[in-house]
């Protein structure tokens, strides 16, 4: 066996068993030549450089490029694939797999029975998709930064994460822009998707049929569409902020017995929240604000508890669509509501009479703005008040009995208003596709 | 938040905490109050706050007046075909087809059982035997279509699918009865299904849906790598296969092109995954191009196998030859619809937000050379979540169901091209929301060349709280769309029982040759004609013979109201008895019926139309026979006695 592209610097016992670290080279096939040549457990140390991919791993290997070890797909399928458990993949930049999203062709793919992949602070760059666990089991993404592509047609881009059967899968404090969606997550569970950034893309995260899960601090920022939670039981939304965001911030479809607290959205979005055939769920201290709609709540949503938003400056802040009486507070805490008439005598930071949020007076204060002014003005009192004797126009309806007097705050750092500002006018245009043809109430 | 968890607040209080209860609801007083606060929004100036209170559109057909469009739709897992009118939305009709009807005695009749039991499999025959059934008793009616004559509507027949045994049904338009009934061999669970459009429809393409080895015999069910799924023309005169083609992946929904080149059918499972998630597995599904001519080339040419008696040709992938072509296309697309420009065909993304417009104008070149498959996409916007299916409304534009946004996106094609090719354009021209999750959705004559972007029906699966609450099964809720204007508007739900899957809408003015009345030389009795014949019996004359042929009774009968021919006839205990009845009345809407009490017997006989019905008389005794169709103001008395004398002891 020779090992002319290999310069074996070091070997060092580990201290269990015979790992070694190995240091490679540049070359053409000197990181394909290393892992034929590696022992489970060994560490491949990559020298500055470009490797050409493809590389198939598949065993327990570690490869660290320090951040200057490129690995180049040259366009031709996927970069590296990991087939072995207990792979580690460190510093490196992978870019150029090929274009066929009819393979999935991606910067890394972690196949169907691997486990505990470990892919930290690499770079992936100009790939279909970025990096896919495509059925691999407790993986974990961690610091990546992925950079996919901008091609005008977006089938013809891929996904920053695309996460298939993948139980177990952690995917945290990494970096995706441009591409297709954040994170695609379909037929999963388990996962848990934390602390990303997302940015210029279509979907932050494509969520579909994964029960049992995480979303949470992640941040959207100028996409087609924020956290879409579809088809999927039992997945915590905490804590995500969805900034300039398009169609909508939040999207519930038939997400069950969820909770969904401590969001922010705001700014641009035709829906802060879409909430369609998702039950029991409880939506709590989330800040709802500057959006076409606060909340869009149809298809006969049950049982869900709605306490402690904030609903600020939505030019509708409640859409309901249905024919059932809803209360949206609980054990007697309710709601802010920005354009709320009410007084607070006694002091109890709850205003003294329930609110109807979907009354006629959402219609009037975003079709004509000046009327805020005329909020505490006798002649809305008024129209509030027939209508709280006299409820609906059309059978049911939303109140909160206890509605609050301040909004949570949840705090934007800098850098992320920085990045918000940069996308804010982005989809002016396209606001009016929404539909307002349902009768609200 | 953390606040929230301090309160000791749980989930479990959460599901206690059904909020609806503790809202007063206001009850016929807020009407009074409307007026005063409408009053008072006005004086604000924003005089649209109450929207949609009345709903008011062309919907309202008056009593006396009768519908612009037939609608005929499918009833899914019901196994029968309906027919509405549109835009009333009134049910007119339902026929039964794979089911067992009631009412009209469909599943039991004689001249039902043959038609529904003369084109079964040997295997099926062996299963019902097994089961003690005569036939089958369900079906899964999904698409419905009517035949074409270059391009459009010809009132000729219908065509409807049955998912759950296999099947294909062929429905007479001139008496609105199902006429023959053919179970597509070597194929499974015929899903998509759509007649040629052009120059007629001399085929109707059947996709099979499930994947099961070629020989289904069990000998390789554990090796999937033996799985096909399997395209079926079938000939649309004769009711038979015409050709079949094994396919790579499975096959979803289907269509045809306005020139008679080619079908396209979806693949959703192109991985051959036999689960949920590995059916999901890959990014790109496919659509198959199915090549007429050249297959019918093939086949003439020799290049197939022969399997359970039908011509079996082999389509797959790596096949180099010119029958099929797979253009890749989005995660799990499902709709695929052909637009009446002749040009475009529209391909749902369903797990992708996104159409797939193929420009069919540009398949030749990929038969032809190498060129990427891809290469005829025109077009491919983003619409919104789950797009399933595509309508037309002969103008350029196209309208797509969202099944998980739960709307209707109206767009436009050539925008879509623009967009596509890289101009900043907008294709989308409205949304609006429907109740809830719809499936398929049918514009007025929109699936031919004479689409007049009337109407939009949207088959929504389902109502929730849209009607009054019937119990934990509720119905569908088939909402009617104005799409005359730039903006559509719902006007109409129309609740539904299980399940309509498709619907079309045939312009009044096709249905020239709809009957009344029966004519006396249809082919529907035909067999029992014979009988009568051999029993040198007329039953087009006023009858009232008894036959007795060893323990076998035909007993013949006339039906004019308000009496039959016969006020008794007896038969002994054991008898095989045949009840054959000609209805003598030709006034229109003059049905008869025959119902035998405690014996399972009931039957429909039309105007001037013959019917029979045999069962044994297993129990001595006097049993009444009588007319349930009402026919007549003496309609209870039209009834009669059956004896059967007990057996010699």
């Amino acid at each position: 066996m020779s090992l002319p592209r290999i310069l074996v610097v070091l070997m060092l016992l580990a201290p269990s068993a015979q790992a070694a670290q190995v240091h490679v080279t540049a070359g053409v096939d000197s990181l394909q030549t290393a892992i034929a040549g590696s022992a489970p457990g060994d560490v491949l140390i990559l020298g500055p450089g470009t490797y050409a991919g493809p590389v198939t791993i598949d065993h327990a290997v570690a490869i660290e490029g320090g951040g200057q070890a490129v690995i180049d797909g040259n366009f031709k399928g996927t970069v590296i694939t990991i087939t072995g458990d207990d792979v580690t993949l460190r510093g490196l930049t992978v870019t150029h797999s090929g274009r066929r999203n009819e393979d999935i062709d991606a910067g890394i793919k972690i196949k169907k029975g691997a486990h505990r992949a470990l892919i930290e602070g690499n770079r992936v760059v100009d790939n279909m998709h970025g990096i896919d666990i495509h059925g691999g089991i407790d993986c974990t993404a961690r610091g990546n930064t992925v950079i996919g592509t901008q091609d005008p047609h977006m089938v013809a881009r891929g996904n920053g994460f695309y996460v298939w059967n993948a139980p177990g899968a952690i995917i945290e404090g990494n970096t995706v822009q441009y591409g297709r969606d954040g994170i695609f997550s379909n037929v999963s569970r388990k996962d848990t998707y934390r602390n990303n950034l997302f940015r210029d893309l279509r979907f932050a995260i494509h969520y579909m049929n994964t029960n049992d899960s995480e979303i949470s601090g992640n941040v959207s920022i100028g996409n087609h569409l924020g956290f879409a939670v579809m088809f999927s039981n039992r997945v915590v939304v905490k804590g995500n902020m969805s900034l300039s965001d398009r169609d909508h911030g939040v999207m519930l479809n038939a997400a069950n017995s969820s909770d969904i607290i401590g969001n922010l959205v705001r700014g641009g979005t035709r829906k802060c929240l879409f909430v369609y055939d998702a039950n029991k769920n409880l939506i709590a201290n989330n800040r709802f604000e500057g959006c076409g709609i606060g909340i869009h709540f149809t298809a006969g949503s049950e049982r869900s508890a709605i306490t402690g938003n904030a609903f600020i400056g939505n030019q509708n802040q409640v859409k309901y669509v249905g024919t059932r009486n809803l209360e949206w507070s609980l054990d007697g805490v309710g709601n802010y509501w920005s354009d709320l008439p009410g007084f607070d005598l006694n002091g109890d930071g709850f205003a003294d009479s329930p609110f109807r949020p979907n009354d006629l007076m959402d219609h009037i204060l975003w079709s004509q703005p000046a009327a805020a002014l005329l909020i505490g003005s006798p002649a809305v009192q008024l129209v509030r008040w027939s209508q709280s004797n006299f409820p609906a126009t059309l059978p049911g309806g939303v109140i909160d009995s206890h509605p609050q007097m301040q909004p949570i705050t949840i705090p934007v750092s800098p850098e992320y208003a920085r990045m918000e500002a940069l996308v804010a006018d982005r989809w002016l245009k396209d606001t009016e596709n929404d539909s307002d043809s349902e009768p609200t109430h | 938040m953390s606040d929230i968890e301090k309160k000791g607040w749980s989930r479990r209080s959460l599901l206690g905490a059904t909020a609806g209860g503790a809202v007063a609801a206001g009850a016929l007083g807020g009407r009074l109050s409307l007026m005063g606060g409408a009053a008072g929004v006005a004086a604000l100036g924003a005089g649209s706050a109450v929207q949609g209170a009345t709903a008011e559109g062309s919907f309202s057909v008056a009593p006396g007046q009768l519908d612009e469009y037939y609608g005929f739709w499918s009833s899914g897992q019901s196994g029968e075909m309906r027919i509405l009118g549109i835009p009333s939305m009134r049910e007119l009709m339902r026929v039964p087809v794979f089911n067992r009807c009631s009412a009209t005695g469909w599943g039991r009749t004689n001249e039902s059982l043959q038609i529904l039991n003369e084109k079964l499999s040997d295997s099926t025959r062996k299963m019902l035997a097994a089961n003690g059934q005569v036939s089958h008793q369900n079906g899964d009616l999904h698409h419905v279509h009517m035949s074409y004559t270059e391009g459009k509507y010809d009132g000729r027949y219908l065509f409807m699918n049955d998912k759950a045994n296999t099947r294909v049904a062929r429905v007479r338009c001139d008496v609105m009865k199902c006429d023959a009934i053919l179970e597509i061999p070597n194929a499974h669970a015929i899903h998509g299904m759509r007649p040629q459009k052009w120059p007629r429809s001399n085929y109707v393409f059947c996709n099979g849906e499930d994947e099961t080895p070629l020989n289904n015999d069990g000998s390789t069910m554990d090796d999937v790598s033996t799985y096909v799924n399997i395209f079926t023309a079938v000939d649309a005169d004769k009711w038979d296969v015409a050709w079949q083609v094994i396919v790579s992946g499975n096959l979803d929904n289907t269509d045809a092109d306005y020139e008679g080149k080619w079908a396209f059918s979806t693949c959703y499972n192109s991985e051959m995954g036999m689960n949920t998630a590995d059916m999901t597995a890959a990014d790109m599904d496919h659509v198959v191009v199915f090549n007429i001519a050249e297959i019918e080339k093939g086949i003439a040419a020799g290049d197939f196998k022969e399997l359970n008696g039908v011509k079996v040709l082999d389509g797959r992938k790596g096949n180099n030859k010119k029958y099929t072509r797979y253009i890749p296309v989005a995660n799990n697309p499902h709709g695929c619809n052909m637009a009446p420009d002749k040009v475009h065909l529209c391909v749902a993304g369903k797990l992708s937000p996104t159409v797939t417009v193929i420009d069919v104008t540009k398949l030749d070149a990929v038969f032809e050379s190498d060129i990427d498959p891809r290469s005829v996409v025109v077009a491919e916007p983003e619409l919104g979540l789950g797009p399933l299916h595509t309508a037309f409304d002969g103008k350029g534009n196209a309208f797509t169901s969202l099944f998980l946004d739960s709307q209707v996106v109206k767009w436009n094609i050539e925008k879509a091209k623009k967009l596509y090719a890289g101009e900043k354009v907008d294709p989308i021209l409205d949304k609006v929301d429907v109740q809830y999750q719809p499936g398929h959705l049918k514009t007025t004559q929109g699936e031919t060349l004479e689409a007049d972007g009337k109407f939009l029906v949207c088959l929504c699966k389902f109502s929730k709280d849209r009607f009054l609450n019937v119990g934990p099964l509720k119905p569908e809720n088939d909402q009617l769309i104005d799409i005359s204007g730039e903006k559509m508007k719902v006007i109409h739900d129309g609740p539904n029982f299980a399940e309509p899957h498709d619907a079309i809408a045939v312009h009044a003015s096709k249905m020239g040759n709809i009957r009344s009345v029966w004519d006396r030389q249809d082919k529907m009795w035909a067999e029992t004609r014979k009988q009568a014949e051999a029993d040198k019996v007329n039953i087009d004359d006023y009858m009232d013979s008894v036959i007795r042929d060893g323990n076998k009774v035909r007993v013949y009968m006339s039906s004019q109201a308000p009496s039959f021919s016969l006020e008794s006839f007896e038969v002994n205990e054991g008898d095989e008895v045949t009840v054959i009845i000609t209805n003598l009345d030709d006034i229109d809407d003059l049905t008869h019926g025959f119902t035998v009490g405690g014996h399972g017997v009931a039957m429909e006989i039309g105007p001037q139309a013959t019917s029979s019905v045999t069962f044994v008389a297993a129990n001595p005794g006097v049993y009444w026979y009588y007319c349930q169709w009402f026919c007549h103001a003496l309609h209870m008395e039209m009834r009669g006695r059956m004896f059967v004398r007990p057996k010699k002891a």
